[in-house]
């Protein structure tokens, strides 16, 4: 879930500083743009993930701590049931701390194929790493109206071979620069996953997404829902945050 | 001359002879009929086993396990040169197998895909209903796993994968045909696709998992496969009919307990009806040795006149049987087991035959003996006044 | 008559041990294997409906679309109420709610990091509140080590998965998996003991636990995945009828988490074996009564040959051949009741031994996925009491009058001949 926060932050953050020209903008310009003005080093995010089940929907509250793309922490702070669940991510590993069982578990294995926490994306989603532009090459394919909004829309398609995702639509926001919809394709162009943003708002002169909906495409299901309660950039933090340590404070 | 008096003596009280004749050779009956069907159960389920799946004997990547699910990801490598041209003269095949994903009904389950050449002649599936020339993926699955997950020929099914460096892709599949076997190991929880396009799929041009072979015994060691001959791969089938035949003697001793005791009770009443004639025999000269010789033939006899008896209506039967099967009256796959249709076709070697004939011929002649002992220690005094002499004879 | 008849079978030993022995034998036989076949039907049904089917069980309809993965998030919520009506509706019966999970075990060294992990298939039932799943589960008998969980937070582990993530008795082991909604879930307990069930299909990786524990666990407060309804005594009609009544009245179709109880035999693989099961079995026991009643009938024939010399006597002495001919009958009556009170009372000795210790057969079962015993038991039900009657008395009787014939084919002087031999 992280990720997907952090991607969409990630591209919406430049949004700001972004001139928009007329038709049919280069697509690789758009995402560089982007990436240059994006980052940010560090980030704060609490945030809902509300997940539509069979039967009812739940609604979680994580705060989580970002650096880079390489490492994350999240902390579940609701429902009662998740609360003090704790995730760490650092490159390609993934541990898990449960406050009931006080353990720290890693997650390998046919683990990570898993749902997390019973939302559309699994741990693996999790693991992936944070696409840049230097990941993928992206071609303006057209210009589209998404909920109301004048849209570029982008293909982008993986520079290497080792890219979960190896081609992606986006939909940007010709105003805002901030992609209001993502759509993920396999390899042979089958549509798995997708990402819509509901709600946008202004944080620090940077847009941002507020809500949006993440969909295994593949499942039956509404999807999971995220909703964006506050976010900090660049926020110092102490690095004993990404240790196995912090996992079980 | 015994066996000759011995024929008479027997024939002579008619009707229970041919009783005791009956059981003994229902007996013979039923013991080579259960174990023919045993021993047509394990011929068939090995032959079975050997043509859907196992062939000669397997070489596996060296990860590869398949009670550990774990170990797909990593179980592939290049075939060896010297496989690639058996493969090439259709003396092996290869098949490439990785974990993967469906959605029937939108739920997820994950299964195991196995690519296969459509072309293969070596193993039954019928991998000749897979068509790598369309755009689409075309698969072949087992109807007992179809049924589990609802679906029907020509309907599709999404499959997900990863290729080997975890790129995620996806696919509708269309199921090709659904196949029917009785080897649960090429049918339970995965989808059969052709071999090119799984590797092609996964980026893994010329990998595969499992090497398939033709001729038994093939045994070179090649670096970075293990060879499993068919001894390995048919252990836990050898071992469970094995179980199963242990188990069924229960029967087979039933029965012959039962065909014994009639044989017991009828000599034990002889020899007290007959101790007379015991005792006019000695008189004239025969000794009790000889005497004994005489009652146990006797009961061996039965034995003999039981083969011919059980021959009478037991090789038709079992002609029978071996011609349209025995239906064992369930679906054995429902419990399981590999390799059993619903009707088992029994095998009667010679072996077996003439062993139950010997077992069963050498038990009677015990049990005809036992109770003469008793003779042995008659005086022909007692004998011929009707009396069995207590005490032996000094 | 019938007095005399008796005395003269008694003091006559060989006109009584011997006929009796063999009949008793006979009897004996026909008792034990009557009593096997029993026990193995009744372990069929009872292995499965301990471990898989109950008498009757309660799912939900989606559960019971995808009832082979055993989903628990779509298991029956408000289970408590459901408890609540099932017991006032149906008092006789007994109702357990249990949970079928899968799950990582985690075996953490001193420092907590991971030692070892492996698959385990988890089962939560009621093990504190009274005895009925212990009994059911026959936990106390299947306790390879250790104890039964005495309070929460204790589990058993098959004997098979202890040894394979090398786990000890009071061990600490981590259970990982996911809640009924999907969220992430650890729980440890503490290893109470280890079992084994002699059912292949859960001693390669059961684990069994407090329903509490697992609720707790999996975030399933008052649900289960499924609820087992046992009847005193298994029948067949009952369980239909109590299940059409509960279906009707709970049961929707356009409803996927509305209730359907399922009756035994309308279960998985259950009606088709049952079915095959008692054709077989059928054939077996008739088979085997036709042929001891053959042995039995030769043995009655035989009795009454032994007796012709006899009979020239009687004859001679002015007895009229009906007479002869209904007391050896009566004899032969006196002969198949008493030998068969005999061999009953032998054949149930050994059928309660067999009921009591069983026979190991695991190595038969390895296959299968039809959840059995490894060990085959005899049952004693009432039949056993009067199942070696047919072969005791009546076919030994029927051997009599056929032996008996011959008192009226051949003439006086033949018979006393015999006597003469």
């Amino acid at each position: 879930m992280k990720k997907i926060i952090f991607i969409s932050l990630l591209i919406i953050t430049h949004t700001f500083n972004l001139n928009l020209h007329a038709e049919y903008l280069d697509g690789n310009k758009i995402l560089k743009q982007i990436d240059e003005n994006m980052y940010s080093k560090t980030m704060v995010t609490t945030s809902r993930m509300i997940v539509h089940g069979k039967r009812r929907s739940r609604t979680m509250r994580v705060r989580s701590w970002t650096q880079g793309d390489t490492r994350s922490f999240s902390e579940y702070l609701s429902p009662p049931k998740d609360a003090g669940t704790k995730m760490l991510k650092i490159d390609d590993k993934l541990w898990i701390y449960n406050p009931q069982a006080d353990r720290i578990i890693q997650i390998s294995g046919h683990m990570l194929r898993q749902s997390m926490m019973g939302s559309d994306i699994s741990y693996e989603d999790m693991m992936e790493d944070n696409e840049t532009s230097e990941i993928y090459k992206a071609h303006t394919i057209g210009e589209e109206v998404f909920n109301e909004s004048d849209c570029w829309v982008l293909k982008l398609t993986a520079k290497t071979d080792d890219v979960a995702y190896h081609t992606k639509n986006i939909w940007v926001d010709k105003e805002k620069i901030i992609p209001l919809k993502e759509e993920r394709y396999g390899k042979s162009g089958k549509l798995l996953k997708t990402t819509e943003i509901t709600e946008i708002m202004k944080i620090d002169k940077r847009w941002y997404p507020k809500k949006f909906v993440f969909k295994d495409v593949l499942k039956k299901g509404k999807g999971t829902e995220f909703i964006i309660e506050s976010i900090e950039f660049d926020v110092k933090i102490p690095e004993i945050r990404f240790s196995k340590a912090a996992l079980r404070k | 001359m015994v066996t000759k008096l011995a024929l008479r003596n027997i024939f002579g009280s008619g009707l229970r002879t041919w009783l005791n004749i009956f059981i003994l050779s229902l007996s013979y009956f039923v013991i080579i009929a259960l174990q023919g069907f045993f021993v047509g159960w394990q011929e068939d389920a090995t032959r079975e086993m050997k043509e859907w799946d196992l062939a000669g004997g397997q070489y596996w990547q060296q990860s590869y396990d398949p009670y550990d699910p774990f170990t797909l990801d990593d179980s592939h490598g290049p075939t060896p040169k010297e496989l690639q041209e058996k493969i090439k003269k259709d003396k092996a095949i290869s098949i490439l197998l990785t974990p993967a994903t469906i959605y029937p009904k939108g739920r997820m389950r994950n299964i195991v895909l196995k690519g296969i050449d459509p072309q293969q002649k070596l193993l039954k599936i019928p991998t000749k209903h897979l068509r790598s020339d369309e755009d689409e993926i075309s698969c072949l699955i087992g109807s007992e796993f179809a049924k589990k997950i609802d679906i029907k020929e020509g309907e599709y099914l999404v499959l997900r994968w990863r290729d080997k460096n975890g790129v995620y892709d996806a696919e509708d599949v269309k199921i090709a045909h659904i196949f029917h076997t009785t080897v649960l190991t090429v049918e339970s929880n995965q989808i059969w696709i052709p071999l090119s396009q799984l590797q092609e799929m996964l980026d893994l041009p010329g990998e595969v998992t499992i090497i398939t072979m033709k001729d038994e015994n093939y045994n070179k060691q090649f670096q970075g496969w293990t060879y499993r001959n068919l001894d390995f791969l048919l252990a836990d089938l050898k071992n469970m009919i094995k179980a199963k035949t242990v188990g069924s003697s229960i029967i087979y001793f039933l029965l012959l307990f039962l065909a014994v005791l009639a044989i017991f009770d009828t000599q034990i009443l002889s020899i007290f009806r007959r101790r007379k004639e015991m005792g006019t025999m000695m008189a004239m000269g025969m000794t009790r040795p000889k005497i004994i010789q005489l009652f146990t033939t006797e009961g061996a006899l039965h034995a003999v006149f039981a083969i011919f008896m059980g021959a009478i209506y037991g090789i038709p039967l079992l002609n029978y049987f071996e011609k349209v099967g025995m239906n064992i009256g369930m679906d054995a796959k429902e419990w399981g087991l590999s390799g059993l249709e619903d009707a088992l076709y029994p095998v009667y070697g010679w072996k077996l035959v003439l062993g139950t004939i010997i077992f069963v011929f050498l038990t009677v002649i015990i049990v005809s003996y036992l109770p003469t002992r008793k003779i042995s220690r008659l005086k022909p005094t007692d004998a011929l006044r009707g009396k069995m002499t207590k005490k032996k004879v000094d | 008559m019938l007095k005399f008849l008796a005395k003269g079978l008694m003091r006559d030993r060989s006109r009584s041990f011997f006929p009796i022995l063999i009949i008793a034998a006979g009897v004996v036989l026909t008792v034990l294997f009557y009593s096997w076949i029993n026990g193995f039907i009744g372990m069929i049904i009872s292995e499965n409906a301990r471990f898989e089917t109950g008498h009757v069980k309660i799912v939900t309809r989606a559960y019971n679309e995808l009832i082979d993965q055993k989903p628990y998030d779509l298991g029956l919520m408000n289970v408590d109420k459901k408890l609540n009506y099932l017991n006032q509706n149906y008092p006789n019966m007994n109702w357990q709610p249990r949970i079928y999970f899968g799950a990582l075990l985690d075996v953490p060294d001193e420092n907590g990091e991971t030692l070892q992990q492996g698959e385990v298939m988890g089962l939560g039932v009621d093990l504190f509140s009274d005895n009925f799943e212990r009994n059911l589960l026959n936990l106390e008998n299947a306790l390879a080590s250790g104890e039964l969980p005495q309070k929460q937070g204790e589990i058993l582990l098959s004997q098979e998965v202890a040894s394979k993530l090398k786990v000890k008795l009071g061990d600490n082991v981590t259970m990982i998996g996911s809640t009924m909604f999907g969220s992430i879930a650890m729980y440890n307990f503490i290893v109470s003991g280890t079992v084994r069930f002699g059912i292949q299909a859960m001693d390669r990786g059961a684990v069994i636990a407090d329903i509490s524990d697992v609720r707790s666990f999996l975030d399933m407060k008052n649900t289960a995945s499924e609820i087992f309804g046992f009847l005193p005594n298994y029948k067949e009609e009952k369980t239909y009828a109590i299940s059409k009544e509960y279906n009707e009245k709970f049961s929707y179709e356009n409803d996927e988490f509305s209730d359907i109880m399922l009756p035994l035999r309308e279960q998985g693989q259950m009606s088709f074996m049952l079915a095959s099961v008692d054709q077989r079995t059928g054939i077996f026991i008739f088979f085997f009564l036709f042929i001891m009643s053959i042995v039995l009938w030769n043995s009655g024939l035989m009795n009454g040959i032994r007796r012709y010399g006899e009979v020239g006597v009687r004859l001679a002495i002015g007895e009229s051949k009906g007479h002869i001919y209904r007391a050896m009958i009566i004899e032969a009556i006196i002969i198949g009741i008493v030998a068969t009170i005999i061999g009953t009372a032998i054949g149930l000795v050994f059928s309660y031994l067999l009921q009591h210790y069983g026979i190991n057969i695991s190595s038969l079962m390895r296959d299968a996925n039809v959840i059995m015993s490894s060990t085959m038991r005899a049952r004693v039900t009432t039949e056993c009491y009067f199942v070696g009657f047919i072969p005791g008395v009546i076919a030994s009787v029927i051997g009599a009058c056929f032996a008996g014939i011959g008192i009226y084919r051949r003439n006086t002087a033949q018979l006393f001949k015999e006597l003469e031999q």
